[in-house]
C-alpha cells in the first residue's frame, strides 16, 4: 500500500480522544518492549542487588549463608562503622587525600596536555595517541604490576634517579610514599579527560582569538579571560567524573598492596577496606553498609559540586541551566 | 518530536507490532530457559560431573588434574570441572561461588577459614562418612583428623602434613664460610648468627619474622602459651612485647633487613620469599614449600626447624579438601575424597605437593620412590622433626584466624616501621586480634 506523506497533524478533536490515548498505551508498550533488554538489566543488575544491599546493611549476612538466614541488626553495621572501626576513619582519610591531590592535578596534567596537542602539525595524530594509551592500559592489573616494579627499592624510576646521584626511597613498600606512587599512577592517566579537553578547546570559536590579539591581548590573558571561560562546562564535566572516579579507586591500590592497603594501610583506600571487609573477612553486612554511606556521602559531593558550578560555569549559549 | 508511528498506516503498524512480538521471542525463552535447571541426582552409572576447585602453583595444578583423571579412568561414569588458580585471590572467588549457591562440589582450603566455613555449614561433615566406612581414616593419624574437626564435625580431610620450617641460602653460607643454623639453637643465638651473616655476606641474614604467624605461635608455645585456646586468645600483651622487642633488637644488631624489605617478603607469595631472591639469608615457612622455594633459585637451601625448642612444632594439616553441604552428589565427592586420600597411585602421584601425603602407608610408598631432591629434602626433614614434637598440638584455629594474621602484619610492620613501640603494637594487637575472633 502506498504510503502517504504525513499531514500535518491537527489537535485530537474531542470525539477520537478516546481512540488516541488506547494508541497511545499501545505504543508505550512496544517501546517499554524494545526496551527491554535494558531494562532487564537494570532491574536484574543494578536496581535488585542494590536494594538487596541496603536490606543486607542492616544484618549480619555473611556470603558462606542464604540471605534468609542473615539475621538483622538494625544499624549496629554503621554504629560500629563510625565508632568501633578505627581502619574506617583511616580509610577515609586515605581516600579523602588521594582525591584532593590525585583529581586536581590529574586535571591540570590532561589540560596541559590537551593545549599542547590542540596544534596543527604533522604526525599530531600520533602524539595523540600516544598520550591517550596510558589511559586504555590504565585500568588493568598488568600496568599497576609494572609500576610496583618501577617504583620499587631497585626498580627502574631509582635508577634513573642514580644517574643523577641521588639515592631514592623504596617508595611502593615505604608508607611514607606508597600512596603518593598511587596518585602518579591516576595521574598519568590523564587520557580520557584529556581527550574531553581537546574537543572542548576544539569548540572554541577562533574569531575570540583574532579579536583579543588585534585588542593586545597575550597567551595568558587569551587563556586566562577565552579558554578557561569557554572550556568552563567542559572542566566542570571532567572534574564532577574525575572525582567521582577518584573517591572510586581500588584496582590500582589493591594491586600495588597486594589486596591489603600496605604498607601499614598507607593505601588503605575506601573501596579497599570495602572489599575487603565483604570478601575476605566475609561481613557482607557491614560491607554494604560502608558501600551505601559511600554512595551517600559521594552524591553529596557531586551535589555540592554542582551547586558551586553556577558561579563557575559559563555556558555560551546563554542558556538558563 | 512526533510519536514515530503516527503517519504510519495500519497495516504498517501490524507489521511493526509483529516485529516487536518476534524481537521480544528470544528474551522470554531466554528468562525460561534459566528455570530450567533440572537435575536427575546421580546414583549407580549415571553421568555425574563433579566441580573441583583449588588454589596453587602450575605444578600443584598437574598433579591433581592427574590424580583426577585416575579416578574418572577407574569410574568412568565420574567425570571433573577443574578450576584452579593462584592462592591470592581463592577465598574471595570461593566466598562469592557460595553466596551465588555454585559453591564447587569439592574445595581446596586450610586452617584459615576451615572453621569459618564449617560453623556457617557450607563443608559437609564428613564423620558419618567415616563410620560408615565410606571414608577410610584407620591410616591418616590423628592429630591430622583433629585438626580438621570442628564442634565435633569432621569439616575437611587434610590431604597434606607439614611443619613450620626456617629455610637458609647453603650457598651463600658456603661461599662466606659461614657455619649452617642448626635446630634448637636458641633465638638470641639465632639472631646473632644472622648479625654475623649480615656483616660477612652483606646480605641480611634473616627475614623479620615478626610478621610471621607460625613463627609467634612456636614462640608463644615454647614458652608455655599458644596462639588460641578453644575460641579465645591464649596469650597476653606481655608475650607480645617480648616478641616484637626481641625483632626490634635483630633489627638494631642489622640482623634483618629494612622495613621495606621486610615489607616485600611479608607481602609476596612463595615464589619471591626472601631467600630465593637472594635479599636474605633465611625465610620462615613450610617444609613442604622446599620444591617449590628450590624451583625459584640457583642456591642450594638447608632447612631446619624455627629456633628454640623444636618440640613446640607440630604436625599440621596443611591443606584439606572439602565437600560442599549441598552437593547434589555426597556420595561421589566422599568417594573422590576417600581416592585422593589413600589410594597408593594417587598418593604417588600428588607426591609431597601440599604436604606429607596424610595416609601413612601412602607416604611410606612416597618416600621410598621419591626422586625429586627437594622432595626427598622434605621428607627427611619432617621425619626427623616429627620425632621432637610435642605431645600436644594445637587444635584448629578459630573463625577470624585469617584476620588475625592480616592485623598482625599491620601492626608487625607500624613496629617496624618505627611508627608504634613494641608496647603500643602489642597492646593494639591484643585488641585487634580479640575483635578478629569475635571474643569479647
Amino acid at each position: 500500500m502506498p504510503v502517504r506523506p504525513t499531514e500535518p497533524v491537527p489537535p485530537p478533536p474531542a470525539a477520537t480522544r478516546r481512540g488516541g490515548r488506547a494508541r497511545r498505551r499501545r505504543e508505550d508498550l512496544a517501546g517499554y518492549v524494545f526496551l527491554s533488554p535494558w531494562l532487564l538489566g537494570l532491574l536484574g543488575i543494578t536496581a535488585i542487588p542494590m536494594l538487596l544491599s541496603l536490606y543486607l546493611s542492616f544484618t549480619d549476612y555473611s556470603p558462606l549463608i542464604d540471605v534468609g538466614e542473615a539475621q538483622w541488626v538494625g544499624f549496629d553495621n554503621y554504629r560500629e562503622m563510625f565508632t568501633a572501626d578505627p581502619s574506617y576513619w583511616h580509610a577515609v582519610r586515605v581516600t579523602v587525600t588521594f582525591a584532593l591531590v590525585a583529581v586536581p592535578l590529574k586535571l591540570a596534567a590532561a589540560l596541559g596536555v590537551a593545549l599542547l596537542l590542540n596544534k596543527a602539525f604533522k604526525g599530531i595524530a600520533v602524539f595523540r595517541g600516544l598520550f591517550y594509551l596510558p589511559s586504555l592500559l590504565g585500568g588493568s592489573v598488568a600496568v599497576a604490576i609494572v609500576w610496583r616494579s618501577m617504583f620499587n627499592r631497585e626498580g627502574a624510576f631509582n635508577s634513573f634517579l642514580a644517574l643523577f646521584g641521588i639515592e631514592g626511597a623504596p617508595w611502593v613498600n615505604d608508607p611514607q610514599w606508597a600512596l603518593e606512587t598511587l596518585m602518579l599512577l591516576a595521574i598519568w592517566q590523564f587520557g580520557a579527560p584529556m581527550v574531553i579537553f581537546l574537543a572542548g578547546l576544539k569548540q572554541v570559536p577562533t574569531e575570540l582569538y583574532e579579536a583579543a590579539s588585534v585588542d593586545g591581548a597575550g597567551a595568558w590573558r587569551q587563556f586566562t579571560h577565552i579558554t578557561l571561560p569557554m572550556l568552563s562546562p567542559v572542566i566542570f564535566f571532567n572534574l564532577v567524573l574525575e572525582t567521582i572516579h577518584g573517591f572510586q579507586g581500588f584496582t590500582s591500590a589493591f594491586v600495588l598492596s597486594g589486596g591489603t592497603g600496605g604498607p601499614v594501610d598507607s593505601t588503605l583506600m575506601y573501596t579497599l577496606h570495602l572489599y575487603n571487609k565483604g570478601f575476605v573477612e566475609l561481613n557482607m553486612g557491614y560491607a554494604s553498609a560502608m558501600a551505601w554511606v559511600f554512595l551517600l556521602v559521594v552524591g553529596l559531593i557531586t551535589v555540592l559540586l554542582f551547586n558551586t558550578g553556577k558561579f563557575w560555569v559559563h555556558y555560551s549559549d546563554n542558556e538558563e541551566r | 518530536m512526533e510519536p514515530i508511528t503516527r503517519g504510519l498506516t495500519p497495516a504498517k503498524r501490524t507489521r511493526r507490532r509483529l516485529l516487536a512480538a518476534v524481537l521480544t521471542l528470544p528474551l522470554l525463552l531466554g528468562a525460561a530457559a534459566c528455570g530450567g535447571d533440572d537435575d536427575s541426582g546421580g546414583s549407580g552409572n549415571d553421568k555425574i560431573e563433579l566441580s573441583f576447585f583449588w588454589w596453587g602453583a602450575e605444578k600443584r595444578a598437574e598433579l591433581t588434574e592427574k590424580a583426577l583423571d585416575l579416578y574418572t579412568s577407574k569410574h568412568p561414569n565420574v567425570t571433573f570441572k577443574k578450576t584452579w588458580q593462584a592462592n591470592q585471590g581463592y577465598f574471595d572467588k570461593l566466598a562469592t561461588l557460595t553466596a551465588g549457591g555454585n559453591a564447587p562440589d569439592i574445595f581446596q582450603i586450610d586452617d584459615n577459614y576451615i572453621s569459618e566455613y564449617a560453623e556457617r555449614n557450607v563443608t559437609l561433615d564428613l564423620k558419618p562418612y567415616t563410620e560408615s566406612g565410606k571414608l577410610d581414616i584407620t591410616k591418616i593419624s590423628k592429630g591430622l583428623i583433629d585438626y580438621g574437626t570442628v564442634d565435633g564435625k569432621l569439616a575437611g580431610l587434610s590431604m597434606g602434613e607439614n611443619t613450620q620450617g626456617l629455610v637458609y641460602d647453603k650457598t651463600l653460607l658456603t661461599k662466606n664460610k659461614l657455619p649452617e643454623p642448626t635446630t634448637g639453637m636458641s633465638w638470641e643465638d639465632f639472631i646473632s648468627w644472622a648479625a654475623t651473616v649480615s656483616k660477612t655476606a652483606k646480605v641480611p641474614g634473616t627475614q623479620d619474622p615478626s610478621a610471621v604467624y607460625q613463627a609467634l605461635w612456636v614462640y608463644l608455645r615454647q614458652n608455655g602459651k599458644d596462639l588460641y585456646k578453644d575460641k579465645t586468645l591464649a596469650f597476653d600483651e606481655a608475650d607480645i612485647t617480648k616478641w616484637f622487642t626481641l625483632w626490634k633488637g635483630a633489627r638494631d644488631t642489622g640482623a634483618t633487613p629494612t622495613p621495606d624489605v621486610i615489607h616485600e617478603g611479608n607481602a609476596t607469595d612463595i615464589s619471591k620469599q626472601l631467600v630465593v631472591t637472594g635479599k636474605a639469608g633465611t625465610s620462615w615457612v613450610w617444609v613442604n614449600q622446599m620444591p617449590e622455594l628450590k624451583k625459584n633459585t640457583e642456591s642450594d637451601l638447608g632447612v631446619i626447624a624455627y629456633p628454640g625448642d623444636p618440640s613446640a612444632q607440630w604436625a599440621r594439616a596443611s591443606m584439606y579438601f572439602s565437600a560442599f553441604r549441598g552437593t547434589k552428589h555426597k556420595d561421589a565427592a566422599v568417594d573422590v575424597l576417600n581416592f585422593m586420600a589413600n589410594d597408593p597411585e594417587a598418593g604417588k602421584i600428588l607426591g609431597t605437593d601440599r604436604g606429607l601425603p596424610p595416609n601413612l602407608d601412602v607416604r611410606k610408598t612416597v618416600a621410598e620412590t621419591a626422586t625429586d631432591p627437594a622432595m626427598k629434602q622434605t621428607i627427611a626433614v619432617q621425619d626427623e622433626l616429627s620425632k621432637k614434637f610435642g605431645p600436644t598440638s594445637p587444635s584448629v584455629p578459630p573463625a577470624g584466624h585469617s584476620k588475625v594474621k592480616t592485623e598482625l602484619v599491620r601492626i608487625a610492620e607500624e613496629v617496624q616501621y618505627g611508627r608504634q613501640t613494641p608496647e603500643q603494637g602489642a597492646a593494639a594487637f591484643v585488641t585487634a586480634a580479640k575483635a578478629a575472633i569475635g571474643q569479647g
